[in-house]
């Protein structure tokens, strides 16, 4: 038996990295989700306690926990069909031309994706703040009263997507690009002696062909805002009331800041679940899709 | 075609072992001897370099301030009680400090520990900023909160003196407020914990009972809140969570709030043009007129290899000669009780308030986790009826539920 040992050498570090900062964690957090530790007990391994399933009760109990579930969910519900349809739509429109100034476009799209988070923040803070921002500027001039962006417990939930959904178009608008650039011309150009018509060529032939595309940027959205966190963390730190907090942002607030790591792995490992489940729903959707 | 991968596949294999015992390998605590890491808080990390450079000359021991922003001290304690490597020397906010003692991360400050550094004695600093049990830690630099005003906008309304009660503040907002044209009369930031508890002391009230439990549902209290939701039913304070202190108090849109002494530096720096036109008073109270004290402390990092030079540095920082120097340095106040009185310090009109609020101030309650639990219940419970409305008397009922088996011990 000799087998080649190549290509495990050219998966291994990947493998490692998925090992080391992906499962080792997760294998880690289920043991520490059964214990009481916190900062002291991460001093002194003696003073950890081991407490059955006591975390995973008081999360039940928690009011906070639900309400950062609550939030993720409506992030979700708002951001994922959002961030797909913009994406898709501007890559659409980047897609008609190769000149220099479409070029210039697309890195302009690019933009927010890779500029840094704190700036970011900064930015849309100012421009969102109730009295001195540039928003409610605008809006008085037209007339309209000023708008609490950051600070009503309602308003607030849309502010923080708006800009998750202006940070996260970027990386998708190029993967939906690669896409389209691999649809035959062939396709397009009978659909059009047939006399089909724009919007039909999108929906009948763009469309069905980007199948995978759409799949891999539903699945990568998904998770990433089941694990939304930068934007209320630096915008509002998870307020006001609480009302911004994300299920990370409250696993971060638990854990590191109150130094609860018990509870919090118990949380983490909730959010695993979570995002397992619905990852596994939406590649099966793809399987039955596949299989028609 | 075998070889190459076979020898590829033993470097990855060594590349991992690497990480992996650097992940797992635990330090050696402190750094070389003869150099002193120490943690600084904020960004003062430059000036305290200039702080200790006679301290460093006399002794030869280096000393490598290391500046650890406001934001991120929990994780970096997390990750140094973690690791095990951490600092020889910190300095520690006072609402940290029941966290921080707990870990037991920190070296124990008592008598025999102390012996031979007399003046780390508590005797010599203010009351109440060390807190009881074994010590862990020694004052450094003292905070607490005042009433600022703009004279020029109160005068300009017929008000001549600051308010010295509650009854008087609220009257002033509503007078002030009524100026028109987006004005205020008083700022109460949404995310200080403080002024509630502030107003209660004031109003002769405790959050704590005699057994040591947080306990909100006293009559002081309950008049605290009544006075915290009355400026907001005045329409006298701005209701925006993202209000800013700095720019609402200098652009007069609210000429009237209670803050520290650095807002003082802050204002002074964004606006030199209002030099005399603001100025500061005792805080405003019915009873009392207690205020806030924070401020923090030092300490020593229990596994230093450095314990001698530490507790050298920190006498050092403890001396009132040094404590002045921080003040004409970095504008944080003394608490060493010689240098709080030291004519030198209190011929500034500001400082003179701030020495004299320092003597009637109290710390927040030592509970585990006043931040992110007590003292954010509280926020919320008080928030919630400002921004949705919530009934009172439902907001203070769910307080109390979820503060009632807090206790300090």
């Amino acid at each position: 038996m000799k087998q080649p040992l190549a290509p495990y050498a050219f998966i291994a570090p990947a493998m490692i990295l998925l090992l080391v900062f992906g499962v080792l964690p997760i294998l880690v957090a289920l043991p520490v989700s059964l214990t009481d530790m916190n900062l002291a007990g991460l001093a002194d391994w003696s003073r950890i306690e081991f407490a059955g399933v006591a975390n995973f009760r008081e999360l039940v109990a928690d009011d906070a926990f639900w309400q950062a579930l609550t939030n993720t969910g409506i992030f979700a519900l708002l951001g994922v069909p959002t961030v797909i349809a913009v994406s898709f739509a501007a890559a659409l429109l980047l897609h008609r031309s190769e000149n220099r100034f479409f070029r210039a476009l697309r890195a302009f799209y690019f933009a927010p994706a890779i500029t840094a988070i704190v700036a970011v923040s900064l930015v849309w803070g100012y421009l969102l703040n109730t009295r001195f921002g540039l928003v409610n500027h605008l809006l008085s001039t037209v007339g309209l009263p000023p708008a609490r962006w950051l600070g009503d417990p309602v308003l607030v939930k849309f502010s923080v997507a708006l800009v998750a959904v202006w940070r996260g178009t970027g990386l998708n608008i190029i993967i939906f690009l690669a896409a389209l650039k691999t649809i035959p011309r062939e396709y397009l150009e009978a659909a059009e002696l047939d006399g089909a018509s724009g919007a039909r060529k999108i929906v009948s032939i763009v469309i069905p062909l980007l199948r995978f595309a759409f799949l891999f940027v539903a699945v990568t959205t998904v998770i990433a805002w089941l694990q939304f966190f930068d934007e209320p963390f630096v915008l509002t730190k998870g307020g006001p009331l609480g009302e911004s907090t994300s299920i990370s942002l409250f696993l971060y607030q638990e854990g590191f800041s109150a130094g609860r790591f018990g509870y919090a792995a118990a949380g983490t490992l909730v959010l695993f679940l979570i995002i397992a489940g619905v990852t596994l729903v939406q590649l099966r959707g793809r399987r039955f899709d596949a299989d028609r | 075609m075998r070889r190459p991968g076979l020898a590829l596949a033993a470097l990855l294999l060594a590349a991992c072992s690497l990480v992996l015992a650097a992940c797992s390998g635990t330090a050696p605590a402190g750094g070389t001897p003869g150099e002193l890491t120490v943690w600084i808080m904020g960004d003062s990390s430059a000036r305290f370099e200039q702080l200790v450079r006679p301290f460093v000359d006399r002794t030869g021991i280096r000393v490598d301030p290391v500046p650890v922003p406001w934001d991120s001290v929990d994780q970096k304690f997390t990750t140094a009680v973690a690791s095990g490597d951490g600092p020889d020397a910190l300095q520690i906010g006072l609402s940290k400090l029941r966290t921080f003692a707990d870990s037991g991360a920190l070296l124990t400050l008592d008598d025999r520990t102390l012996r031979e550094h007399p003046g780390l004695a508590a005797a010599n600093f203010l009351d109440g900023v060390s807190p009881g049990g074994d010590p862990v830690s020694v004052p450094w630099v003292a905070d607490t909160r005042v009433l600022f005003y703009r004279r020029d906008i109160l005068t300009g309304q017929g008000l001549d003196e600051p308010p010295r009660t509650w009854d008087e503040v609220r009257a002033y907002a509503r007078i002030l407020a009524g100026r028109g044209g987006g004005g205020y009369g008083f700022h109460i930031p949404q995310w200080d914990s403080a002024l509630p508890v502030i107003m209660t002391w004031t109003m002769g009230g405790r959050i704590v009972d005699d057994a040591g439990r947080v306990d909100f549902d006293t009559p002081e209290f309950h008049r605290a809140a009544d006075l915290y939701l009355g400026f907001h039913a005045d329409r006298s304070v701005p209701a925006d969570p993202d209000f800013d202190q700095i720019q609402g108090f200098v652009s007069g849109a609210t000429p009237m709030l209670v803050s520290g002494p650095y807002l003082a530096g802050e204002v002074a720096s964004a606006a030199p043009e209002l030099d005399g036109k603001w100025s500061v008073a005792p805080i405003p109270g019915d009873a009392t007129h207690t205020s806030l004290l924070a401020g923090s402390n030092l300490g020593v990092w229990r596994s230093s290899g450095n314990r001698d030079a530490a507790l050298r540095l920190l006498d050092y920082l403890s001396q009132p000669r040094t404590q002045l120097t921080w003040y004409e340095l970095d504008g944080q106040l003394p608490t060493a009780k010689a240098a709080l009185n030291d004519p030198e310090l209190t011929a500034d009109p500001l400082v003179s308030v701030y020495a004299r609020q320092l003597r009637d101030a109290r710390p927040l309650p030592p509970v585990p986790n006043w931040d992110g639990e007590t003292g954010k219940a509280l926020l919320d419970a008080l928030n919630s009826v400002v921004l949705t409305g919530a009934n009172r008397d439902t907001a203070l009922q769910g307080l109390y539920a979820a503060t009632g088996g807090t206790s300090v011990n």
